[in-house]
């Protein structure tokens, strides 16, 4: 999942004082940011930040409070305009091409809005209407997407009537609701309970099934790393690192913990430093040292041990 | 293709309750008018079988059902209207309407469009009311549509102007003081600064100059008032004959303006617009423009503020 700039795996480590720096170049990117740059008064919200989202990942922002993600997702939807630096956004610069980078996007703010005096049906068509699309074609649209987020037995409820995470499930049929090629979610299982947030991480792998390029900003690292193929980290608007989050972890020369349990009831835990030093692991203790090892599981806390190894806590 | 805003808001509209009380509470408080002018007419007298009493009372109950529905509309207007922007902040659904491909100036023209569908549907539910007037005679057709008419266009130009002030604020209960602060503002304000003026000047020690009549001429009720000049001008007093007879006062006065107090005498001149001379305009047309202006200017800020701060920087 992480070979989508010319084969080649991208990582990026970056230290402040190296940034703006290269970012992968080419058609193949949804998003490609360099140097990007948001100010207010003294306060940067986004510093220098180069990102580079390959199409056809689900990528995931990742970081605390301020960090300046939402005002990088922001600048991506159209909505505030770069101090400094450049972002593309499907090819077309947003702050330029605005109604360009509308149509190819879909953006799910934070805030959950929608308008309770309305059905659910007649919500996504009011969407529908506001981007364009011919009113015979609503039916058919509406009925699809509301089988897609599996909303369609609720098709006539009213929409207050809906929970927080049927909501959220509408919130994300309307930002499909014009079919755009990319989706960029901020928070969008904010608030949910496990349920909705499992049945919310299956549609988003089903959409990205579908070819659509995911951009997601998630407080919940564990179901980032389950979902997301590429991941980057912030801090206080600073790119602290981008790329797949294995690759990253190596990168940061972090050891992997993994623990063992043997048929004996005994336990052992082992350190190794990469795939192929799990795998010579493995093979010693069963072939070499003939051990009935009943569970093999890497105790690694993966993207939240990448996260708190490259963050400091700093707030903005 | 219809505004999608305006279809959107006339569904939310008459799916809530709301909307029937405020033509329930429209209705019945012309109709108390209505009553209430009857039987104070009744009481004294005025009406028994005498034609030109009875023409009277007709006249004046259209000229008290016209106050007061344009009273009630200046009122209700706020209170339907001022939430229009600030709600969809207030509920944060502005944000998702903004990344689509709606322009700010459709969200704001459905939005006032929405307004003003429903003021219309109001007026339209109180034109039985206005019949009653007419049926008693007193006044001729062309006059009662030219007042009800003004009341529209009048409505029409304070719910942009509140769905315009809509757009500077986030929160509903804020939008709404705000607009009937103005709604105040626009009914009082000129008025009020015509009389000041007025004392500053006689205090000055100079009778002869007058404020300006423009003053009075942009106000709601002095347009709605001027209107409706042309049928009678005797009978019983009511408050759009005052406001008639104060607007034609200060016309009558204004060629003394208020600003010939300055050494150049032309200055006053371009204050000077309504008056009773050949080259004069009526008040109301001079009252509409105002409006007119206002409201457009408004609008403009409006559809600015709407825009994404993107779009603004561009």
């Amino acid at each position: 999942m992480s070979e989508h700039v010319d084969g080649e795996v991208m990582v990026e480590l970056l230290e402040p004082e190296e940034l703006p720096g290269e970012v992968a170049d080419g058609p193949e990117l949804a998003v490609r940011a360099t140097g990007l740059t948001k100010r207010y008064g003294t306060l940067v919200a986004v510093d220098r930040m180069d990102l580079a989202v390959p199409r056809g990942s689900i990528f995931g922002l990742i970081g605390p409070n301020g960090a300046g993600k939402s005002t990088t997702f922001a600048m991506m939807a159209t909505l505030l305009r770069p101090t400094a630096g450049s972002i593309e956004v499907m090819g077309a610069n947003p702050a330029h091409k605005p109604r360009t980078v509308r149509r190819r996007m879909g953006y799910m703010p934070d805030s959950l809005g929608v308008y309770d005096n309305l059905r659910v049906d007649e919500y996504l068509e009011f969407f529908a209407a506001s981007y364009g699309i011919p009113r015979a074609e609503w039916p058919e649209l509406v009925g699809g997407l509301l089988e897609l987020v599996d909303l369609a037995v609720k098709r006539t409820a009213m929409v207050n009537s809906l929970s927080r995470g049927m909501k959220q499930r509408l919130s994300l049929a309307r930002a499909l609701v014009h079919d755009p090629e990319l989706l960029v979610l901020d928070e969008p299982a904010s608030g949910l309970d496990p349920r909705a947030r499992v049945e919310l991480r299956e549609l988003l792998r089903s959409l990205n099934g579908m070819g659509k390029t995911i951009v997601i900003a998630s407080h919940i690292l564990a179901e980032l790393e389950e979902m997301c193929s590429d991941v980057a980290i912030m801090e206080a608007g600073r790119l602290l690192a981008s790329g797949p989050p294995r690759q990253i972890l190596q990168q940061l020369g972090g050891a992997r913990s993994i623990r063992v349990r043997f048929a004996d009831g005994t336990a052992e835990t082992f350190t190794v430093a990469d795939d192929a030093d799990q795998a010579s692991l493995l093979r010693r203790l069963v072939v070499d040292d003939e051990r009935d090892v009943v569970e093999f599981i890497e105790e690694s806390g993966g993207l939240e041990q990448l996260f708190m190894s490259l963050t400091e806590g700093i707030v903005q | 293709m219809i505004n999608p805003v305006l279809a959107r808001e006339l569904r939310e509209r008459m799916r809530t309750g709301r909307a029937f009380v405020v033509i329930g509470v429209f209705l019945a408080l012309l109709i108390l008018t209505v009553f209430l002018v009857y039987q104070g007419r009744q009481s004294t007298g005025v009406i028994e079988f005498d034609l030109a009493r009875q023409t009277q009372l007709g006249r004046d109950l259209y000229e008290w059902v016209l106050f007061v529905m344009l009273a009630l509309v200046l009122f209700f207007v706020p209170g339907l209207t001022a939430g229009a922007i600030a709600g969809e902040r207030e509920r944060q659904t502005l944000l998702p309407l903004q990344v689509t491909l709606l322009r700010p100036r459709s969200i704001l023209i459905g939005k006032v469009l929405a307004g003003m569908s429903f003021l219309v549907l109001l007026l339209v539910a109180a034109v039985p009311v206005t019949v009653v007037s007419y049926l008693l005679g007193g006044f001729r057709l062309i006059d009662g549509l030219k007042g009800l008419l003004a009341v529209v266009i009048v409505a029409i130009l304070h719910t942009t102007m509140v769905a315009s002030l809509s757009a500077f604020t986030r929160r509903v209960q804020t939008a709404t003081l705000l607009a009937y602060g103005f709604t105040a503002l626009l009914v009082l304000l000129g008025p009020l600064m015509y009389v000041t003026m007025g004392i500053a000047d006689s205090s000055h020690g100079n009778d002869q100059a007058n404020p300006p009549a423009v003053l009075v001429a942009v106000n709601p009720f002095s347009v709605v008032a001027d209107i409706t000049t042309g049928a009678t001008s005797t009978g019983e007093s009511n408050p759009l004959r005052a406001i008639r007879s104060g607007v034609a006062e200060a016309k009558a006065n204004n060629n003394d303006s208020w600003f010939a107090w300055f050494p150049e005498d032309d200055i006053g001149a371009r204050f000077r617009l309504v008056n009773d001379g050949p080259s004069g305009l009526p008040a109301w047309v001079v009252g509409l423009a105002g409006m007119t202006l206002l409201a457009g200017g408004m609008a403009a800020l409006a559809t600015r503020r709407l825009r994404t701060p993107a779009e603004v920087e561009r």
